[in-house]
């Protein structure tokens, strides 16, 4: 019988590969803070206007949520994520801000240097 | 084009741990600039930061190049070229200087470690909080998750188990700083057939979210700590007592356990073994008392959160009489860690009697708020200035409190005081559960203790007298202090009573409830003296020892006379203007009505 190690390795595998499915190799994948505090800051309408965009046909975009990363003077944060760069880390993002990094940052690969924590 | 990306498009991460820094560092940093100078390659193309301890001590000097988080270790000076040869220019990783970087903790630097704030923390607890979509066990286990618990019941037995735990050093994150491993030898070793395991998440001090952040970014860490802690032990069933008024953290906990279950790591015969455990919640109605253990079981139980003297310990006697393991949250999501990446190299980070790091939420007047981890021995310095960034709007550094409503106000002085649980207690506050709360020279400290007190006067439970009628009587005194009615003696009055409450209060509430007062009388008697002999709040933040009066720069406006309320400013146009002394309310209206700062607030 296999033993637990071995479970769990199994079970690493297929979490990995449904991970995968779900579109974790696109070019960029987008991390919206929800924890109480981003979404007090207003992360829901965020989140909302990548979840809506995506549905209108944006591809390419993994899209997750994520924790608290505790920066919270600073939150709403976005992350965007490529393979092999620098992942950028957007503060105080705003539904309008969400869309100008869909038009600019996921589209054309153009970073928002402004908005960028440092 | 009016944007252009001026980031860099490499991150070179020195660490500054005291183990690296006496190595060759600084040299290296030296020569890794030159080099970069040498190839004409600027900050938009690699910045270099300077990272805190990065818990690789005995392979050190560790440079870190992200993206892709490649480690190397033992770095000399005659390695510099060519890391920046092959690994900046051809981005070609040099292999034969590459190390393990398999470990659970700090995986959040692969994301974050780029910028200060995060750059110079190092995250055990936290190590998965803002990288993890918390609402997927796919995205759990891809960072190793259950494989601690897998690890245990595969290869360990829980003697070793709590073997481990005692080697790591580990101890109680929820403020006492009791030592885990001992705790759950002795919940072990206990006579009992039924045993409990329960989670402490009723967090209640003031300012303190770092157990709610710690569920909502990554319950599962949470509860792979409960189970291996129950296998330890020898239970089969464990609560997390959490509050009613985290509801999302509620959600984020129900879940998680929900999934386990369907994946096998809570329930019958987890993964496989004949070891068999599951977790329930409790939820508390958000009373503070209820964060003392005894409390907290006689809530569970059904009854009033009251304490009960000790011992016996709930590990011999806990809840409904059997022997049960209580920690709190933070301490759970250490263990994991401890399992995986090694007891001993847990005990490595830190300082002498106090192991591995600890997570404080950093709030008040500084720049940066936030959540912060670092290893113990960190000075208060390095968190409120390199990590938290200084105090906002040029404002004087006054005091910092640590331990919420148990702790005490630390001024300039104890600056470089490092964090652990013995040189806290030794400066005169406490570890507590990780608030830290930095005030600036605008913030009156008889006011800031009357805050704490009334905090702990409401939550006291009214067991003991001492507590419940003492602490009524210093909030009293406080008030008529800050009202301007303080009277001579007050100040020992507070001092007797306190050293009372201390004394005679059963529980950790009572027994700490005077601290805050107790401290700032220690660090800031002045201004108490100031309050009650003079009349006068030099911070300005009593509003009943105000005066507003106008000085020569008044140029008669008359901006203020129709701004004030109760018409307590006379003066002709183009001459200066005069306040009512008796007419005043000090609502402040005037000073900001004021285009020429004539109006003097003091």
């Amino acid at each position: 019988m296999a033993t637990p190690i071995e479970k769990i390795k199994t079970k690493r595998a297929e979490a990995l590969n449904r991970i995968i499915s779900k579109g974790y190799l696109s070019t960029k994948r987008v991390y919206v803070g929800m924890a109480t505090c981003e979404i007090a800051a207003g992360s829901k309408e965020v989140m909302a206007v990548f979840k809506e965009n995506i549905n209108n046909g944006l591809t390419d975009v993994y899209l997750s949520q994520k924790g608290c990363a505790g920066r919270c003077n600073l939150e709403p944060t976005v992350e965007v994520i490529e393979e092999g760069k620098i992942p950028v880390k957007y503060g105080k993002v705003t539904p309008d801000m969400a869309k100008e990094i869909i038009e600019k940052h996921l589209k054309k690969g153009e970073i928002i240097d402004e908005w960028v924590i440092k | 084009m009016k944007k252009r990306n001026v980031r860099a498009e490499k991150t070179i991460t020195f660490c500054n741990g005291p183990g690296c820094m006496h190595l060759e560092s600084t040299k290296i940093i030296d020569a890794l600039k030159q080099e970069l100078q040498k190839r004409d390659l600027s900050y938009k193309d690699v910045k270099i930061t300077i990272s805190g301890c990065l818990g690789m001590c005995e392979q050190g000097p560790i440079v870190i190049v992200n993206p892709g988080y490649i480690i190397y270790g033992k770095v000399k000076l005659s390695d510099v070229s060519q890391i920046v040869e092959e690994h900046i220019i051809k981005n070609k990783p040099v292999v034969r200087l590459t190390i393990e970087q398999n470990h659970l903790y700090n995986r959040f630097f692969r994301v974050f470690g780029d910028i200060d704030f995060f750059g110079k923390q190092m995250r055990i607890a936290l190590r998965n909080c803002g990288i993890i979509d918390p609402e997927n066990i796919d995205d759990y286990l891809s960072v190793r998750g259950y494989e601690a618990l897998a690890k245990v019941l595969t290869d360990l037995t829980p003697e070793q188990v709590i073997e481990q735990i005692k080697i790591s050093g580990l101890r109680g994150r929820g403020g006492a700083g009791f030592p885990t491993g001992l705790k759950w030898e002795f919940t072990r070793k206990a006579a009992g057939d039924v045993k409990y395991v329960i989670c402490n998440a009723d967090e209640g001090d003031p300012g303190a979210f770092m157990d709610r952040s710690a569920i909502e970014g990554d319950p599962h860490s949470v509860i792979e700590g409960i189970i291996i802690g129950g296998y330890a032990i020898g239970a089969t069933e464990g609560k997390v007592y959490i509050r009613a008024e985290y509801p999302l953290a509620i959600k984020r906990l129900e879940k998680a356990i929900k999934d386990a279950r369907e994946h096998g790591f809570l329930g019958k015969n987890i993964l496989g073994t004949d070891f068999s455990f599951d977790i329930e919640i409790r939820l508390g109605a958000g009373a503070f008392v209820c964060g003392e253990e005894t409390a907290l079981i006689h809530s569970i139980e059904g009854s009033r959160g009251m304490p009960r003297p000790r011992p016996p310990f709930p590990s011999v006697s806990g809840l409904f009489g059997k022997p049960t393991l209580i920690n709190n949250v933070e301490t759970w999501t250490n263990i994991p860690v401890i399992i995986l990446d090694g007891a001993k190299w847990f005990s490595s980070i830190g300082t002498e009697k106090s192991k591995g790091t600890k997570v404080f939420a950093v709030a008040g007047k500084i720049k940066n708020t936030g959540l912060v981890e670092v290893p113990m021995g960190t000075t208060l310095r390095e968190i409120v200035y390199d990590i938290g960034g200084g105090i906002p709007n040029g404002k004087k550094f006054k005091a910092i409190q640590t331990g919420g409503p148990s702790g005490g106000c630390l001024p300039e002085a104890y600056l470089d005081v490092p964090v652990d649980y013995e040189s806290l207690s030794k400066a005169g506050s406490i570890m507590g559960s990780g608030g830290m709360i930095v005030i600036d020279e605008d913030s009156c400290m008889v006011n800031i203790a009357r805050f704490f007190l009334e905090f702990t006067q409401n939550e006291s439970c009214g067991k003991c007298t001492p507590c419940r009628e003492g602490t009524k009587r210093m909030l009293e005194i406080l008030t008529r202090i800050v009202e301007g009615k303080g009277q001579s003696g007050d100040i020992e009055k507070l001092e007797r009573l306190g050293e009372t409450i201390k004394k005679a209060s059963l529980c950790g509430l009572g027994q700490s409830a005077p601290n805050p007062v107790l401290s700032t009388i220690k660090n800031f008697r002045h201004e108490y003296e100031e309050h009650i002999n003079d009349k006068k709040c030099t911070a300005g933040e009593c509003q009943a020892l105000l005066s507003y009066t106008i000085s020569d720069k008044c140029i008669g406006c008359t901006a203020c006379k129709k701004v004030c309320p109760v018409n307590a400013i006379t003066g002709q146009v183009k001459n200066k203007h005069i306040i009512d002394q008796q007419k005043c309310i000090k609502c402040g209206q005037c000073v900001q009505a004021c285009k020429f700062d004539a109006i003097v607030k003091g």
